[in-house]
C-alpha cells in the first residue's frame, strides 16, 4: 500500500491550515502577521532541532526550554553591562553547551532515564533563572545584537541563513557521515548498537552537548530579538519542540529522525498557534491544544501501525 | 528485604535530622501548627505519590507525568458538578472525575502501545492546560460547606484530612500489596513482563487499573484540597510531577519498575513535604523548593543506581 511520505504528509497539513486561517481571517496573510509568525519560529527552529536529535537518539529532553533561559541570562547580563557584542553572543553557546554537558553528565554518566533527569535538571534551572535574576528581569537591553536581524543578502537577516546552515550541516551529518547512522543505531536500541562495536556513551554525550550547543544558539537569537530575559522564557518550548519533532515524524522511541519533517513541523505548529489567536481562542487553550494534539498524532500513527500489523492482543 | 528496611531507616533518620537543624535554625518552625501544616499538605502529596509509585512500580516505563492535571482538573469537576450535592457524593464525582482522567491514560498506554512518558506530557498540558482554560485562570466556588471541616479541621496535630483520606488509603495500600495477589502481580510485571505474562498475570489489565488507580488518587487528593480551601484553584496541581515523581523514587521506587512499598513512599512523603514547609518558613522563594526538589530527584535516582550497585557486587 504505497504512503505518503511524513514530509509530504505535514507539507500538505500545513498548506491546508494556511488555507483554512486564510479563509476564515483577512488578517492571516498580510505581511505583517506572516512576518510576526516567522519571528515566533526562530528560537522554536533551533530547540526543536535539539530535540530532535536527542529524541532520535533514543533520549528527551523537557528542560531544553529552560536551558535556553538560562543561557539568555549570560547573553543578556554581559549585554548590559556594555560588553562587546561578540562577547555576548558567543556566551549563549557556550553556557548551552556547558548546560548540555550537565545533562549528558546525568543522563550518560549517571545512567539515569532522560525523562526523569531532565525533569530534575528543569526544577534546578528554574532555580537558576531565579537566582541568576535576581528576582528582577533583563529588560530594554542595549541593540547591540541587532545586526544578527537586519537584512544582508536580498534582505535576509544573518539568523535565518544562520539556522537554514545549521538544518544543512545536521541533515549532512545524519544522511552522509557515519555519525548518522551511528546515532540512530543507539536509538534504535542500545543493547544491539553496543554489539555493533559503536560507542554508545561518547554518541549520547555528544547528541545532549550538541543539543545544548543549539539552545544555546537560540539563546542569544532569543536576546537579540526580544531584548529582555524574564523568570519565564523558555518555560514552554520544550513542549513546543517536542510537539514540533513528533509532527515531523521523530518517533518518541528513538531511531528515526526527519530534518526537514522538523523544519515544517515548527511552522506547522506555529502557524497552528497563530491562527487560533486570529479565531479568537484565547491563549491559555495553547496547552490543550498542544497536549492533545501531540497524543492524537500518536495515536492515530500506533493505530495505523497496529491495523497494519493485524491487532495481537497484549 | 533488609536492604529495603535499612533504606528506610536511612531516610527515617535523615528526616528527623532535617526536622532538627530547621528547628534550630528557624524557630517559627518548633510548634505544632508545623506539624499539621506539613501533614495538611503532606495529604495531598501522599495520594498523589501513591498513584506515581504504583504507576511506576508496574513497569513498562511507567511514569505519570499529568498527575497534577488530573488533580486540577478533577477538583474543577466538582466545584462544576457536586454545587448542590451532599458531601459524599460530591466527593464521589471528584474521585470518579480523576479515575476518568487516569483510564484514558491507561487505555492510551496500554491498548495504544504508546509510551507512558508522552502519553502523560501530553495529558499533563491537555489536563492542566483545560482547568486553566475553562476557568480563566481564577478559582471556582461550589464546593460543599459540608466538607469545610473535613480539609480544615483536626484531631490534635493531625488534620482530618491525614486521618481520613491519606493514612486509610496507604493502609488499603500496604495490606493490599502484601496480602491479595496484587502485589506480587504488580511487582512481577515491572520486573520482567515476558515472564508476567507467561505465567498468566493479566499484564494490560493490570497496567490500565494502576494508571486509573492514579487518577482516582489524584481525584481524592483534589477532594482534600477543595474541601481545605473551599474552592477548586486550576492551578492547584502545578508541579506535582516533579513532586509525586521525587517522593516516589526517594521512597524505594525502582525507576525500571518492580519495586517499592507504601510504608516507604508515606516516609518520603513526610520528608519532602518537611523540607518544603522548611525552607518555606525560613522565607525562601517557592521557586528555591523546586530547584531543591529537582536536585533530590537527580540525587535519589543516583543513590538508587549506587545502592543497587553495591548489592549486586555483594
Amino acid at each position: 500500500m504505497p504512503r505518503l511520505s511524513r514530509e509530504a504528509a505535514i507539507a500538505l497539513a500545513l498548506i491546508a491550515a494556511c488555507a483554512l486561517f486564510m479563509l476564515t481571517s483577512p488578517y492571516f496573510a498580510t505581511a505583517g502577521n506572516l512576518l510576526a509568525v516567522g519571528r515566533r519560529c526562530v528560537d522554536l527552529a533551533l530547540i526543536a532541532l535539539g530535540e530532535m536529535l536527542v529524541l532520535a537518539a533514543g533520549g528527551i529532553d523537557v528542560s531544553a526550554g529552560v536551558a535556553m533561559g538560562v543561557a539568555s541570562i549570560a547573553v543578556g547580563k554581559p549585554l548590559q553591562a556594555g560588553a562587546p557584542a561578540a562577547l555576548a553572543a558567543l556566551a549563549g553557546p557556550v553556557v548551552g553547551i556547558a548546560l548540555g554537558g550537565v545533562a549528558a553528565l546525568a543522563i550518560v554518566g549517571g545512567q539515569m532515564p532522560p525523562i526523569v533527569a531532565t525533569l530534575g535538571l528543569w526544577g534546578v534551572w528554574r532555580a537558576a533563572l531565579y537566582l541568576l535574576l535576581g528576582g528582577q528581569w533583563l529588560s530594554g537591553l542595549p541593540r547591540a545584537l541587532d545586526p544578527l536581524l537586519q537584512g544582508v543578502m536580498f534582505g535576509i537577516p544573518p539568523v535565518l541563513l544562520g539556522i537554514a546552515a545549521l538544518y544543512c550541516i545536521v541533515w549532512l551529518v545524519l544522511r552522509r557521515t557515519p555519525a548518522g547512522p551511528r546515532l540512530l543505531a543507539v536509538g534504535g536500541g542500545e543493547d544491539a548498537a553496543r554489539r555493533a562495536g559503536i560507542n554508545v556513551v561518547r554518541t549520547k554525550a555528544l547528541v545532549y552537548v550538541a543539543a545544548g550547543a543549539l539552545n544555546g544558539i537560540a539563546a542569544t537569537i532569543y536576546v537579540a530579538q526580544y531584548r529582555n530575559v524574564e523568570m519565564t522564557t523558555g518555560g514552554t518550548l520544550a513542549l513546543d519542540a517536542i510537539v514540533a519533532a513528533v509532527l515531523g515524524g521523530c518517533s518518541v522511541s528513538g531511531g528515526e529522525a526527519s530534518v526537514l519533517g522538523t523544519a515544517l513541523g515548527v511552522v506547522l505548529l506555529r502557524v497552528l498557534q497563530n491562527g487560533m489567536v486570529l479565531l479568537g481562542l484565547p491563549s491559555l487553550w495553547t496547552g490543550v491544544v498542544e497536549g492533545t494534539l501531540l497524543v492524537l498524532v500518536l495515536a492515530i500513527e500506533s493505530l495505523a501501525a497496529l491495523r497494519r500489523a493485524g491487532w495481537r492482543t497484549a | 528485604m533488609s536492604a529495603t528496611g535499612s533504606r528506610l531507616l536511612g531516610l527515617a533518620a535523615l528526616w528527623a535530622a532535617m526536622l532538627v537543624a530547621f528547628s534550630i535554625a528557624t524557630p517559627a518552625f518548633f510548634q505544632a501548627s508545623t506539624v499539621t501544616s506539613i501533614l495538611q499538605f503532606s495529604s495531598i502529596l501522599a495520594l498523589v505519590t501513591l498513584g506515581q509509585a504504583l504507576v511506576v512500580a508496574a513497569g513498562g516505563g511507567g511514569i505519570d507525568l499529568s498527575v497534577g492535571g488530573m488533580v486540577s482538573l478533577s477538583g474543577l469537576f466538582m466545584a462544576w458538578l457536586g454545587g448542590g450535592l451532599a458531601a459524599v457524593p460530591a466527593a464521589l464525582v471528584a474521585i470518579a472525575g480523576g479515575a476518568l482522567l487516569g483510564l484514558v491514560n491507561g487505555l492510551l498506554v496500554t491498548r495504544l502501545r504508546l509510551m507512558p512518558l508522552i502519553v502523560t506530557l501530553g495529558t499533563l498540558y491537555a489536563y492542566g492546560g483545560l482547568a486553566l482554560a475553562l476557568t480563566g485562570g481564577s478559582p471556582q466556588r461550589g464546593i460543599p460547606a459540608s466538607l469545610a471541616p473535613f480539609g480544615r479541621d483536626a484531631l490534635g496535630p493531625f488534620p482530618l484530612s491525614f486521618l481520613l483520606a491519606a493514612l486509610p488509603v496507604y493502609v488499603i495500600a500496604q495490606f493490599a500489596l502484601s496480602v491479595t495477589p496484587a502485589g506480587p502481580w504488580t511487582y512481577a510485571t515491572g520486573r520482567n513482563e515476558a515472564a508476567a505474562r507467561l505465567v498468566g498475570i493479566p499484564v494490560a489489565r493490570l497496567r490500565l487499573a494502576v494508571y486509573t488507580i492514579s487518577g482516582a488518587l489524584a481525584g481524592v487528593a483534589a477532594l482534600v484540597a477543595a474541601s481545605w480551601l473551599q474552592s477548586a484553584r486550576p492551578d492547584i496541581g502545578v508541579n506535582l510531577e516533579l513532586d509525586s515523581l521525587t517522593a516516589a523514587l526517594l521512597g524505594g521506587v525502582s525507576i525500571a519498575g518492580g519495586s517499592g512499598s507504601p510504608a516507604g513512599t508515606l516516609i518520603a512523603v513526610l520528608f519532602l513535604q518537611s523540607l518544603k514547609t522548611g525552607l518555606q518558613l525560613s522565607d525562601v522563594n517557592s521557586i528555591w523548593q523546586t530547584g531543591m526538589v529537582g536536585l533530590l530527584l537527580l540525587a535519589s535516582l543516583q543513590a538508587e543506581r549506587l545502592l543497587r550497585r553495591g548489592s549486586i557486587a555483594a
